[in-house]
């Protein structure tokens, strides 16, 4: 499918808090070949700075009829022309600029709608037993606690690497935070049509508002909010790691466990989906998988599978692997090849760039062995299907798997089980026959927003 | 002993002389061995051509090198021409930023000073500026130009001037090392003293860096007390973009003038923005004849560009006291034709140069 505007150029304007508000001179949005498909208007700081200064006086979203407004939302996201771009079209939109294929686009918007409808409720199970939703709880006569807001304004600096990533900031709306999101420049469509369409659903202009910056102005925005939550990599982690308003949401370094009580072969499907399902571009997606025995036959038998998977533009409704600008997957390539150096290559040794001859290149997937659980590899995490395989001994312990946002665990072992949950670096554990990019709404991602947002504040004496 | 130099050398900014006929005079003047410094009777030796033959006029200054870097470890002392001889009054010694590299230096004599406070002075009063209006001026001093230049400009047109000193270099350093909780606190500590005198003094004109006015667009109280007494704001020292402008003119001092100044260290002088444009409209700097010429080019070619295109700002200083030719500027501009008959171009919408920083291709998932 084709999308062409015959009237001329996508405009993603920013939404402030009295409207739309276009720059003089919008930036461009380019696909992965490079041709501009929509102009972005980047917000200078002074932009920033009035509109947090508008978002922090307005009041929250009324918690009165909230889900109906959030259903409402979620169909506009799904099915409504926002912003003249139809679903259809920004759906191509979006695969075209992240290169991610076009199914795990589209999926991705009939989950976000759910995650939408269903965000009250999800933000509500975060809520802890002893705390009450607000003054009015009979409960609270007896002495009790008042779950509160730590803040009033919370900004998101968002990435581009998944639409997913925008299911999260709708908690803190429903919270009644006010919310400013600043985009990804590379895919800016898919929080410029959530916030539209929760415009349209009746949250005000004052009370959730889209930010498009340059990084200057990023800061502004971040420093401007009381809470705020930013993605990126592990310099970024480490620049906000001792601020307590900011949380970092870095590389997940997600992992399968596999230990010789359990026969792979029969999860076989689940270890290559936790690899390559999404395009195997999300935080979610398997980095690693630690098999107790011999490596061997598990990397050869997911090498295999995924080599199997074609090659295509990320429009085509076959794709299935993420697609970038030729350069840019030039350079993974080769950071790639520096990484692996000393490990076996099971696939993608020879190189992982397939030239589709427009610009832009399908990153094939790679899966090398290496031969300890303590390899630097492990902590490699690349933006396509590309996995570490090391064998695990008991006498490795834990160690190897610490720091993971999700990890899949295959084993009858309840003991070790118990180890990986109370191990305060591993965010998430799955066990048993399940992705490691499942997710559902009400099921903490890396742990519940509400932790990082809100407060149990005693109260006593309300009749 | 003093030499007596062309009467045209001599001219001040209202005197039109012809920009052409004052080049030829000042090539004589710093390249003849009587009377030009050391610097420059040096280099010259070293240049391919004659300066007091071959450059005829405004578009021959072209041929001159972009000797600037040169400026960072000259004694300055050479850098006074000789013909002034014992007569020479050195006012001041400026220094460039250092933002890239250890700072530039420059003399600034007696007979500069006056001529680049007459222009200023002229452009502030087509402007409307009130006189004797009392200045505040927050703005970079000690070897910064540009403090010195709103200094002497409030100075002319009879208002007291009260200001707050910056220092540029410890902010970028605080930038350039992440340290953005600091450049915060040092901001805070900067608008803390502006609004001591903001609601204590009454001033007319204010005077401050375009981050400063960012800043002052988060303080209520500040905001009230500049648009209900400010008649003018100059901003400058760096740049400004068109919608940060269209933002502070409409929505932030929608009661105020703002008028952007452009200069820098190698120009010797600021120049201000063309009067009677509003802020939806470029701000365009015109050059002053027969002192600074601009010339907007292509940076990969150094050809100039056309009449609407944007290129990199080329400066070049042309007085008595200093030659600074072909200052390639880390601005880049819209080529303008210049209002009445100044040589050269004039720029719009000045901007920095896009910083190509090798950029790490590899950023994890992200």
């Amino acid at each position: 499918m084709t999308v062409v505007k015959a009237d001329g150029p996508v405009y993603l304007d920013a939404l402030g808090p009295n409207g739309p508000y276009r720059t003089r001179v919008p930036s461009s949005v380019t696909d992965v070949s490079g041709t501009e498909v929509a102009r972005l208007s980047l917000v200078p700081p002074v932009y920033v700075d009035r509109a947090l200064a508008v978002l922090r006086k307005a009041e929250a979203v009324p918690t009165a009829g909230m889900d109906t407004l959030l259903e409402a939302a979620a169909e506009e996201f799904a099915t409504g022309t926002i912003g003249g771009l139809g679903v259809r079209e920004y759906e191509h939109l979006v695969s075209r600029t992240s290169g991610s294929p076009l199914t795990v686009v589209r999926t991705a918007t009939r989950d976000t709608a759910r995650f939408v409808s269903l965000a009250r409720a999800s933000a509500d199970r975060g809520r802890p037993r002893g705390a009450a939703r607000d003054s009015g709880d009979p409960a609270l006569g007896s002495g009790h606690a008042v779950w509160a807001r730590r803040g009033e304004v919370f900004a998101v600096n968002a990435s581009g690497n998944h639409p997913g990533v925008h299911r999260l900031w709708l908690e803190a709306l429903t919270l009644g935070y006010r919310v400013a999101v600043r985009p990804s420049r590379r895919e800016p469509f898919t929080p410029h049509r959530l916030v539209g369409a929760l415009h349209r659903a009746g949250v005000r202009e004052d009370q959730l508002v889209l930010l498009p910056t340059d990084r200057q102005a990023a800061g502004a925005l971040i420093r401007g909010a009381d809470r705020a939550v930013v993605y990126g990599g592990d310099d970024l982690v480490a620049r906000y790691a001792h601020d307590a308003r900011v949380l970092p949401q870095g590389p997940g370094r997600t992992k399968i466990l596999v230990t010789a009580d359990t026969e792979w072969r029969e999860y076989l499907d689940t270890i290559v989906d936790s690899v390559a399902d999404e395009g195997g571009t999300a935080c979610v997606n398997a980095t690693a998988v630690l098999v107790e025995g011999d490596p061997a036959p598990l990397a050869e038998a997911v090498a295999d599978r995924l080599s199997r998977l074609p090659g295509l533009p990320p429009q085509d409704t076959r794709a299935v692997l993420p697609v970038c600008p030729l350069d840019r997957a030039r350079a993974l390539d080769s950071y790639l090849q520096k990484v692996a150096a000393g490990t076996r290559a099971w696939l993608g040794g020879d190189g992982i760039v397939d030239d589709l001859g427009d610009g832009s290149a399908v990153l094939r997937p790679a899966v090398h062995q290496v031969d300890h659980a303590g390899a630097p590899q492990l902590r490699a995490e690349l933006p396509f299907p590309c996995v570490w395989i090391a064998p695990w001994n008991r006498s490795d312990g834990i160690a190897p798997l610490r720091e993971t946002l999700v990890l899949s665990f295959l084993s009858r072992d309840h003991a070790l089980l118990d180890t990986l949950l109370a191990e305060p670096t591993i965010a998430n554990v799955y066990a048993g026959d399940r992705p490691t990019h499942w997710m559902a709404p009400g099921v903490p991602h890396d742990s519940y927003l509400s932790d990082f947002l809100m407060r149990s504040k005693a109260v006593v004496g309300f009749e | 002993m003093t030499y007596e130099s062309p009467a045209v050398l001599d001219a001040g900014p209202s005197d039109g002389v012809d920009p052409d006929e004052f080049v030829r005079a000042a090539m004589r003047w710093h390249f003849d061995p009587a009377t030009g410094s050391r610097y420059w009777l040096d280099r010259a030796e070293r240049l391919a051509f004659d300066p007091r033959r071959d450059v005829k006029g405004v578009a021959d200054l072209s041929l001159l090198p972009d000797l600037t870097d040169e400026l960072r470890h000259v004694p300055v002392a050479d850098l006074i021409p000789r013909g002034y001889g014992s007569d020479a009054r050195l006012i001041n010694v400026f220094d460039s930023g250092g933002t890239t590299g250890a700072p530039k230096r420059v003399v600034q004599l007696d007979d500069w000073m006056r001529h680049s406070t007459e222009q200023v002075d002229r452009r502030l009063r087509e402007h409307g500026l009130p006189l004797g209006a009392q200045w505040l001026t927050v703005a970079p001093t000690g070897p910064h130009l540009v403090g010195d230049v709103l200094q002497r400009a409030a100075a002319s047109l009879g208002g007291p001037g009260l200001s707050i000193d910056m220092d540029p270099r410890w902010v970028k350093k605080l930038v350039a090392a992440g340290r953005s909780d600091e450049v915060e606190s040092y901001t805070d500590h900067l608008v803390e003293q502006c609004r001591r005198i903001l609601l204590t003094q009454e001033v007319g004109v204010l005077a401050a860096t375009t981050p400063l006015l960012e800043r002052f667009a988060r303080e209520d109280d500040l905001l009230e007390r500049i648009n209900g007494s400010v008649r003018a704001i100059l901003w400058g020292g760096t740049h400004m973009d068109p919608d940060t402008r269209h933002l502070l003119a409409t929505e932030v001092f929608p009661d105020v003038p703002l008028i952007g100044m452009y200069g820098n260290t190698m120009m010797l002088t600021a120049l201000l923005e063309r009067p009677g444009l509003d802020a939806s409209q470029p701000c365009i700097f015109d050059p002053v004849s027969p002192y600074v010429f601009l010339s907007v080019v292509d940076p990969a070619t150094g050809e100039r560009v056309e009449v609407g295109e944007r290129g990199q700002v080329i400066v070049s200083h042309v007085s008595k006291s200093m030659l600074i030719p072909n200052n390639a500027e880390r601005d880049t501009a819209v080529r303008v034709r210049p209002a009445g008959d100044h040589a050269g171009d004039a720029v719009a919408d000045v901007a920095p140069v896009a910083t190509v920083k090798g950029e790490t291709v590899i950023e994890g998932v992200y």
